[in-house]
């Protein structure tokens, strides 16, 4: 036994010699004597949790999670798993990065700072947007910020977010959450064959409308074809445009700037994260107009009393630490550890390596709905459209049937309808496509 | 003690470029490729331009940037009301084992080790807090604070008294994220103002509280370290006046196995899992906000909650009766909830209860070697103390000469020139002897040692009007701007 | 410290001053409030054509650690506003009662200048 702490906190390094020669320093007998806490509100029992040595701990945890089963994922519907670098892990995990604090000194921090700097850079080049935020908690968030935003920046009155039918509807709640305070209301658009219907949201905008959304790639995996005609409407009638997507899909489909995009959010965990129980990673960009009233931290450059350049947060003002009541948000915490992932990945993949992983995405699936559209019993894609990494598949037989049976052959698929299974395929799992479309045909 | 942090230079020498630390990823390699691609030309974009480096020239910028960074296993890291603590190494194995890399659309009977670790989190939390039912959904304090009113808006609503109640009130020293969720939630906040001893003056609550209080948002111990002792009195006038009390959960490190919001009369309270249970900061996140409430609230949690089915032996989601809905786009932050989990798994009630009596006996005892006057007490796990004459911001700079981080400054406003410290339980005497040498040296220092500081570090003093009148907030401004 | 008070000029106690000429009411913030702030940022002011009314928010002042609304002294229509704070934030601590000047009014109403403190009152508040 070493004396310390035997039946303590493993990470406070005090002996009991140390403890007694600061109880006198302090000028008590007792730690107990520390606390004021009147005796009607103190609490003097157990919480009843055992105290655990690491190795048992760590086995206790384990233990747990290996009641999960052992399925090959083939789930997106907005989160995506792309082979992660075994170099994100190691440099993230130094603990330089992983165990510091936001960057409120900016001159013992310059290099979380500067990683962050480039993230939002990477991003600035992948939206076509200028300004981008060193991070929200997720897609869901970040679209809500969005609406937030757009309320706050458009001149005249209006109320209404106008969102596609294929909007998830976890994103939807989270979007009518955040902005039931501020008094907007989230109304549907109609789509068509799985992309935006121009001729639908025409009828439906009107000058009341404060943010227009739409995602490409979509919730049901087509890219695409009408963004122009999004952008125009919502031009015409003072609304801002708000586009969902990743970083990879951002490698190859048209750029958000070139489309009218005001906004760009998303979840760019797609890259740096592998499946994390829905833990993502918020993409938050916009033009430089909006740049007060952005949501969040932003990184930015600057110059010491060496008249080096170096990166420090700005623009604080915005933030509720200051502006309280009155902030752009209320956010704090943020990601900004997973921004450094997802920085890391990127830099990794390089331009190249982006585009032929966002190709990869298309063909992919372009060849898994072929192969499944073989199967009997099975007509994909449903959407006459492109597809990036996912797509809705038609079974004869019910959803929800076909995706039982796949688990019990060791593959989770989504059953999105009644007779609609979605399928995603990445470079994460294509290894597992020949097997998946044997599996179908033994189900379907 | 002896300290230089890393600094790597890059000097122009008439290059185009500033005169910088490590270059950019964009000033080392730059590529544009050429959008090539199965898809029609007019749904693509036409090139790409960025970063384009090997993997061991990637491993040198980040390993580079890393040095020029600091952690809490860097050094003493006192942040007032930030809480850093040693973030234990076994609870990122854990993390990153590949029975946590599930996908959140998966079947809840093919991942009953990620629910049988929610159900235990849920219930490990409920006899921290005193609470009946927790919430793990927020993915941070301030979204923790958001549901909690969510929540509290439901009960009202539910009581025919929504409209009525329109007014959150905050003490004047509140954490800036209260004030900004109660505006997001589309209230009224009521600023109280704090007595003559830092704490909660029953009076001016007396007066704020009446029937058009929600909710009424409390830290204790307070940011001043000090236990808010007319809790009784206070959750009196909240409830009597039909409002319901909000524990901000920032400051529980203070009191663990000591006491708990629950028996204090709170109805509704947020954990801030990376300042209680140790786990990364992250240079800014993830963190996560678990959200506890009473027995009658807990119809209005975020859906999906889990519980246990067929007596345990299994488990299941399920959304409570009268959910406020979603306040994340999945389950929040999953890799953070484990490593919560398997902390509070190690230390228990012995290693918890410890934690909070070190972290008190280590405020105490910094405080009683420290020069700065310290105005009010007692106070538990941080301090705030005074730096008089001395501006807090310049003093906090002087502090990274010494090879510590500072604390927190110039807040609370309530003390001036505010030197906000928290050592938490980490710390050895040692190590609180140094940081209150640091102090102390700093304390005599003259105002022009304190303003040409911090030396040190990678960077001097950086320039905060530059960076704010001249924004550039990528490297496509700073390429603009040459 | 002691700050700049000029007596060609009337002052809010929230350190807004008015200057007029012929009818028409320059408006800014005093030498103490610049150096209370810091330095100056960015400025949100009106645009012209709007209508101001005394003792009310007519914009913001921000420096890099606080942010400050700005009070009328008195009310006016806006027919000018100083342009160059936009790229010049910093004229509102280098000038803060010439070059820095915000916005320029037409008076709706002369006698409102009665109700604010002289040149010698705000001295003394802020002495």
């Amino acid at each position: 036994m070493s004396g310390r702490n035997e039946r303590g906190s493993p990470y406070a390094p005090h002996t009991a010699a140390e403890t007694d020669a600061m109880l006198s320093a302090v000028g008590v007998e007792g730690v107990g004597d520390l606390f004021d806490i009147p005796e009607q509100v103190a609490f003097d029992g157990e919480f009843g949790i055992e105290s655990r040595s690491e190795r048992e701990a760590e086995r206790h945890v384990a233990g747990l999670l290996a009641r999960n089963d052992d399925l090959t994922e083939f789930l997106g519907r907005g989160h995506y798993e792309h082979y992660v670098p075994s170099l994100v892990d190691h440099i993230s995990a130094r603990s330089e990065f992983l165990t510091s604090y936001t960057q409120y000194q900016p001159e013992i921090t310059q290099g979380f700072l500067q990683a962050l700097f480039e993230y939002q850079s990477m991003l600035v080049e992948l939206t076509g947007l200028e300004i981008v935020n060193a991070s929200m908690y997720d897609h869901a968030t970040a679209l809500a910020e969005a609406a937030l935003l757009a309320a706050r920046v458009r001149q005249t009155s209006g109320d209404r977010v106008l969102v596609p039918e294929y909007l998830l509807d976890a994103r939807r709640d989270v979007l009518e959450n955040y902005t039931d305070g501020a008094g907007l209301s989230v109304e549907t658009y109609a789509t068509d064959d799985g992309n935006v219907d121009p001729d639908a949201l025409a009828e439906t905008i009107d000058d009341d409308a404060v943010l227009v959304y739409a995602e490409n790639p979509t919730a049901l995996g087509t890219v695409e074809e009408n963004l122009d005609a999004v952008g125009r409407l919502a031009d015409n009638h003072d609304a801002l445009f708000c586009l969902g997507s990743d970083p990879v899909a951002l490698s190859v489909l048209q750029e958000p700037e070139s489309v009218g995009a005001d906004v760009v959010v998303g979840d760019a965990a797609a890259l740096g994260l592998p499946t994390a129980y829905g833990m993502g990673l918020g993409l938050f960009a916009c033009r430089d107009d909006f740049v007060r009233q952005v949501p969040g931290r932003l990184v930015g450059a600057s110059e010491d009393d060496a008249d080096r350049r170096a990166y420090t947060l700005t623009l604080q003002t915005r933030e509720q630490h200051i502006r309280r009541e009155r902030a752009t948000s209320n956010i704090c915490t943020n990601q900004a550890w997973v921004a450094l992932r997802t920085a890391i990945h990127a830099a990794y993949l390089g331009p190249g390596g982006l585009v032929d992983l966002a190709n990869d995405c298309v063909t992919l699936a372009a060849d898994l709905a072929d192969r499944l559209d073989a199967v009997k019993g099975v007509q994909a894609p449903v959407h006459d459209r492109h597809h990036f990494r996912e797509f809705v598949a038609h079974t004869d037989q019910p959803a929800v049937a076909i995706a039982e049976d796949l688990e019990a052959e060791g593959f989770a698929v989504h059953a999105v309808g009644e007779h609609h299974v979605q399928v995603c395929i990445t470079d994460a799992n294509e290894h597992a496509a020949d097997a998946l479309v044997a599996a179908f045909e033994e189900v379907a | 003690m002896n300290y230089d942090q890393a600094r790597w230079t890059h000097d122009a020498n008439g290059e185009s470029t500033a005169d910088q630390y490590e270059p950019l990823l964009s000033e080392k390699n730059t590529e544009e490729v050429a959008v090539d691609s199965p898809l029609p030309d007019d749904l693509t974009r036409d090139s790409l331009e960025l970063p384009d480096l090997s993997e061991p020239e990637l491993a040198r910028h980040y390993t580079r940037l890393s040095q020029m960074n600091y952690g809490i296993d860097s050094g003493p890291y006192p942040l007032g009301s930030c809480t850093m603590k040693y973030n234990p190494k076994f609870t990122e194995d854990v993390a990153a084992l590949a029975d946590a890399a599930v996908h959140p659309d998966r079947s809840d009977r093919s991942v009953q080790g990620t629910l049988a670790l929610l159900d235990g989190l849920q219930d490990y939390l409920a006899r921290i807090g005193g609470m009946d039912a927790v919430s793990l959904q927020p993915p941070a304090g301030a979204a923790g604070e958001y549901t909690g009113i969510l929540v509290a808006k439901a009960f009202h609503e539910q009581n025919g008294e929504g409209e009525q109640r329109d007014e959150i009130i905050v003490p004047d020293s509140a954490h800036g994220t209260n004030f900004a969720s109660a505006a997001l939630a589309g209230y009224d906040v009521v600023e109280l103002p704090s007595g003559d001893d830092g704490r909660v003056d029953l009076e001016a609550l007396e007066a704020a509280a009446s029937d058009r209080t929600a909710l009424f948002m409390l830290t204790n111990p307070n940011t001043l370290g000090l236990f808010e002792r007319d809790i009784g009195e206070i959750a009196g006038i909240v409830h009597d006046a039909g409002g319901l009390l909000y524990y901000d959960g920032a400051n529980l490190n203070a009191l663990l196995g000591q006491a708990r919001p629950g028996d204090m009369g709170f109805d509704i309270m947020h954990y801030n899992v990376h300042k209680t249970f140790a786990t990364p900061h992250g240079g800014g996140g993830p963190g996560a906000g678990p959200v506890g409430v009473t027995e009658r609230l807990a119809e209005f949690l975020p859906a999906p909650r889990v519980r246990e089915r067929d007596g345990g032996k299994e488990f299941e989601l399920f959304d409570p009766e009268n959910t406020v809905g979603k306040v994340h786009g999945f389950e929040g932050n999953w890799l953070v909830l484990v490593k919560t989990y398997a902390y509070i798994a190690r230390l228990g009630d012995e290693g918890l209860r410890d934690a909070s009596a070190k972290a008190v006996l280590n405020a105490n005892y910094l405080a009683s070697q420290i020069d700065y006057d310290i105005p009010f007490g007692p106070f538990h796990h941080e301090f705030v103390a005074s730096a008089g004459d001395q501006d807090a911001a310049d003093v906090a700079k002087r502090m990274l000469d010494y090879g510590v981080h500072p604390p927190t400054t110039k807040w609370p406003e309530i003390v001036p020139e505010a030197l906000m410290t928290e050592p938490t339980e980490i710390e050895g005497k040692e190590t609180l002897d140094q940081l209150a040498d640091a102090f102390n040296s700093v304390a005599s220092e003259d105002d022009e040692t304190l303003e040409s500081a911090p030396n040190r570090t990678t960077a001097r003093r950086i320039d905060q009007t530059s960076a704010a009148r001249n924004l550039r907030l990528s490297w496509h401004a700073l390429e603009e701007e040459e | 410290m002691s700050f700049d008070v000029p007596d060609d000029r009337k002052y809010l106690e929230s350190h807004e001053w008015v200057a007029v000429t012929d009818g028409t009411a320059k408006l800014g913030i005093t030498d103490f409030a610049q150096d209370e702030l810091g330095d100056v940022v960015f400025v949100e002011l009106p645009g012209e054509g709007d209508d101001l009314t005394a003792g009310e928010e007519f914009g913001v002042v921000e420096s890099i650690k606080a942010v400050s609304d700005l009070y009328s002294p008195v009310s006016g229509t806006v027919v000018g506003v100083n342009d160059a704070l936009a790229d010049q934030p910093e004229l509102v601590n280098e000038d803060p009662f010439g070059d820095g000047w915000m916005v320029e009014l037409e008076l709706d109403d002369e006698g409102e200048l009665d109700d604010l403190l002289s040149a010698d009152e705000y001295g003394d508040q802020i002495a």
